[in-house]
């Protein structure tokens, strides 16, 4: 293509039809007065056009790529009501602070999508256009979902109100921590650090992304000495526990094979990688949804596509899709540990899991109200990097209903396996309690973490090797947006 | 054995000043608290014996320690404890619930097994009488 | 009941050393009860000898909490009330003033007022009236207890009467619970002696009575005027010596009660001047939406002779 030239007003129908290239919004996908109509999704794409490319125009290109367009006008447009197939851009603004940068706002007609199919929503909506020559970066900010659609999923299998009920576990975070090292240990072994994590005080141990069968550990073996270790330390606290059985596998036969097994060994829960796909993700939350299974999902790869600020999509868009598709538990970052994340665009993606609706909360990143229709809510999950003295922290950032899971903060515990639970569980429960005293944690946490390691070793023991541990480097995804000082 | 159910089975046993303000915070989310003793705590019984209905519309903690103190009275060798109702559209079940007495002999669980196929095992926590 | 586990390390908090002396004046104004006060004075017409009751009372309340912050008293004082009077003197408005005074002096938690007669405490069948109560007691907990013509609770004539149930459970928590609630029993005064004679646990449970007197004449007016305007009308010179002709009248019927009577007469007489101008039809301005006239208070059954 050529470089564009300033992009006008739309045609009448014989010049628009006639045989050659247009603009695109020439072609009709720019539409500076379109109103959103109610049954209407919208996206919301942050664009880097290529030098000398309008960012109307550009706007206009990506709501064509990822709706109707090809590059060239076709004739046979003209035997379908081809306007409503069109996506419009509606409003285009230069990005606060970020020189070259667009927001770009696309609406897309309720026709153009499958119901139920996350597969069809992405085909569409990130399906050719983040390779378009034209643009420079593209990323996929946030989506609008309109009722209409969102109803046409059952997103998750159990949610966070069920998970409880079953788990018998309220009013406090859940513990978790995922099984070290993570590549190596036989099946026996493994079963043995589940065994002292839960009966140390942990709610859930994990397979960590990567465990799925390999040479060292069959996954069968596996399941088997995982569930040992869940029943005896079920019987030795009287509470119920569980271990993330991860049944990522190399297809579905085989994934419905070890789900099956784990639902006859008596877990609670299965585990399934973000890199199985869309479509795999919907069929096991179907399964999940048949089985009475808690459906966790590890956000692995998320990485590869979320992390830039201008290429990509968002971590907010994958969080909206996979609570549509429908799972239990979704890795969203802890914020204060060793992976990426920036508070408030953290707490974003927390309140799309866990809020029957959600404000428009531009720090936050969410760009739109969605009303989630009563779908249930994702249990997010805290995980890389976090350990007991962060957990004032963690409180007050994420609140209740999440878990946390203390891995190396809970395993690499210099009084065992056990101590490290101790540790954990007794920083959260005293954390938990002294809040809702109504003291200020964010104060007071070092200082009521302290009190309580008085009377607890393994909390002292815990706070001496980790306790001034931090992962302070400045995030990559931060919030455009910050709070403007108004005169007190 | 220490049953670790409810939130704070790890601190040492909550006062009643503890308590108190437990109850305080969550009326102050608008939740009715209740109160349930078993001397069955199995994880899979999910209905302990109701002391009461769940009190709506209280305004302060004294009318639940009332309660607390008069189960606590009757029913000294059963496991008590405080339930906090959220009937708020999307909650509506328990927000907070924790162990508020214990009797004096905890309950101890063992695990049955029986042996099937493939080395699987089929589990069953049984009540080991005190 | 033995207290049951060790307090947690490090969270109790030591009592603070006593002081040697307090200034009366500035806890006065520290705790904010001269507003409420005031806005007895101001808001509530006539009542001299309650006003000076409460007066009484705040400053008591006063002193007995220096009393305690210099240690000279340590137990919680007893302060359940009876306020005894006709229908309509002002009983339950002065027990919400009560609330709040309580309230900001530190005696109850939360200062509201639950209100209750018979009905809400005693029950139908075997089993029904304790729940029944306690529930009451649970909700009126951090606040103020007000039982109106609490001689209802004590039927003699029935021997299998529930109310009696209704009473011991009172009188445990109204004993046992003074940190947690204040209750108040109101009623006839006649008829509250003849209760307090029966039941002696309520009479030396009781540290205070209020004896609310019957409004007279002009005060009964000046009440009409107050609700008058708080309701955006005036009564005209006519309808002024038409009240006051009522009020007098009014009095001697069975069923007067005082300040109830008058808002029952006023929200009448509103009625009858809408049917008044709607019946004249044609343009109205605002004074005459507004006014009421002596014909609205004269059509009264209690003025008209065969009455």
């Amino acid at each position: 293509m050529t470089v564009m030239e300033k992009p006008t007003a739309k045609m009448d129908a014989k010049k628009r039809y006639s045989a050659g290239v247009l603009k695109y919004a020439q072609m009709g996908y720019w539409d500076g007065d379109y109103v959103p109509k109610a049954t209407d999704l919208q996206a919301l794409f942050r664009i880097t056009p290529q030098e000398g490319v309008d960012p109307i125009e550009a706007a206009a290109a990506v709501a064509g790529e990822s709706s109707t367009a090809t590059w060239t006008v076709v004739w046979t447009d003209r035997l379908t009501a081809c306007d409503s197939y069109r996506a419009k851009a509606f409003k285009v603004e230069p990005v606060p602070n970020q020189p070259g940068q667009y927001f770009c706002w696309v609406a897309y007609d309720l026709v153009l999508f499958e119901e139920g199919s996350i597969a069809n929503l992405t085909a569409s909506i990130i399906g050719n256009v983040f390779s378009f020559k034209p643009l420079k970066a593209a990323r996929l900010e946030d989506m609008y979902f309109p009722p209409a659609y969102v109803k046409t999923f059952k997103g998750p299998p159990t949610g966070i109100v069920v998970e409880r009920e079953r788990l018998d576990k309220f009013g406090r975070p859940l513990l978790g921590a995922t099984i070290k090292p993570k590549l190596g240990l036989s099946g026996k072994n493994y079963g043995r650090v589940v065994y002292e994590g839960l009966a140390g005080g942990l709610d859930f141990t994990k397979d960590d992304e990567n465990i799925n069968s390999q040479q060292f550990m069959h996954w069968r073996d596996r399941f088997l000495y995982c569930m040992e270790g869940v029943m005896r330390a079920t019987a030795a606290t009287g509470e119920t526990k569980g271990h993330y059985l991860n049944i990522t596998a190399g297809t579905m036969e085989e994934m419905y094979r070890r789900a099956q097994f784990a639902r006859e060994m008596g877990s609670v829960i299965v585990m399934v990688d973000l890199v199985i796909g869309w479509t795999a993700i919907q069929s096991m939350a179907e399964w999940c949804r048949a089985n009475d299974m808690i459906l966790h999902m590890h956000r692995a790869g998320h990485g590869t596509y979320t992390r830039q600020k201008n290429h990509g999509v968002s971590f907010r868009v994958i969080a909206k899709w996979l609570r549509l598709a429908g799972v239990d538990h979704l890795h969203t970052g802890t914020a204060v540990g060793k992976l990426e994340g920036d508070p408030m665009t953290v707490q974003g993606y927390y309140n799309v899991c866990r809020e029957t609706k959600n404000a428009v909360d531009l720090q936050r990143g969410l760009f739109f109200e969605q009303d989630w229709c009563d779908l249930r809510k994702v249990m997010p999950v805290a995980s890389g990097g976090i350990h007991a003295g962060q957990m004032h922290q963690l409180l007050h950032l994420f609140g209740d209903d999440v878990v946390m899971q203390f891995g190396g903060g809970t395993i690499g515990h210099p009084m065992g396996i056990q101590a490290g639970a101790i540790a954990n569980r007794v920083a959260m429960e005293t954390m938990v309690l002294a809040r809702n005293e109504g003291r200020d944690i964010m104060a007071e946490g070092p200082e009521i973490l302290r009190d309580a390691a008085k009377w607890c070793k393994p909390l002292e023991a815990a706070l001496t090797t980790w306790g001034n541990v931090t992962f302070d480097y400045a995030s990559t995804d931060t919030s455009d947006y910050v709070p403007t000082p108004v005169a007190s | 054995m220490r049953l670790t159910q409810g939130a704070f089975s790890f601190l040492p046993d909550l006062t009643d000043t503890q308590i108190s303000a437990q109850i305080e915070f969550a009326l102050a989310q608008g939740w009715a608290v209740s109160i349930e003793t078993t001397d069955d705590p199995h994880p899979r019984n999910t209905y302990w014996d109701m002391w009461g209905m769940p009190m709506f519309d209280l305004k302060d903690a004294a009318g639940v320690m009332m309660e607390l103190k008069a189960a606590r009275t009757a029913l000294p060798e059963r496991y008590i404890r405080i339930n906090a109702f959220d009937s708020t559209r999307g909650w509506e079940t328990v927000r907070l619930a924790f162990i508020a007495h214990r009797p004096p002999v905890e309950a101890r669980f063992a695990l049955d097994r029986v042996e099937a196929e493939g080395r699987v095992q089929r589990y069953a926590l049984r009540r080991v009488p005190a | 009941m033995t207290m049951l586990a060790d307090p947690m390390p490090g969270t109790e908090t030591p009592a603070p050393p006593l002081r040697q002396a307090l200034n009366l004046a500035d806890m006065y104004r520290d705790s904010e009860i001269g507003p409420l006060l005031a806005e007895l004075d101001r808001d509530l017409i006539g009542l001299q000898p309650v006003k000076q009751r409460i007066r009484e009372i705040a400053a008591y309340l006063l002193v007995t909490k220096a009393r305690r912050e210099l240690g000279l008293e340590t137990s919680t004082p007893t302060l359940h009330m009876a306020f005894t009077g006709n229908p309509g003197t002002g009983k339950t408005t002065v027990a919400l003033r009560m609330a709040g005074i309580l309230h900001r002096l530190g005696y109850v938690r939360r200062g509201h007022l639950v209100s209750v007669t018979r009905d809400d405490l005693v029950g139908q069948y075997i089993g029904h009236t304790a729940p029944k109560t306690k529930e009451v007691l649970k909700r009126a907990m951090g606040g103020v207890l007000f039982i109106d013509e609490a001689y209802y609770l004590y039927r003699p004539e029935n021997e299998k009467d529930y109310g009696q149930e209704a009473i011991e459970i009172l009188l445990q928590v109204m004993e046992n619970q003074r940190d947690d609630l204040v209750v108040i029993l109101a009623g006839y005064a006649d008829r509250m002696q003849t209760f307090f004679s029966a039941n002696p646990g309520f009479r030396s449970r009781i540290a205070h009575h209020i004896d609310f007197p019957d409004y007279d004449d002009e005060e009964l007016l000046r009440i009409a005027d107050l609700i008058a305007e708080k309701e955006g009308y005036r009564f005209d010179e006519g309808a002024r010596a038409a009240l006051a002709d009522y009020v007098a009248a009014r009095r001697n019927r069975p069923d007067f009660a005082n300040a109830r009577s008058i808002r029952n007469a006023f929200d009448r007489a509103r009625l009858r001047q809408a049917i008044r101008l709607f019946e004249a039809g044609g343009e109205v301005d605002a004074d005459a939406l507004s006014t009421i006239t002596a014909a609205e208070i004269r059509s009264s059954r209690v003025l008209s002779r065969d009455g």
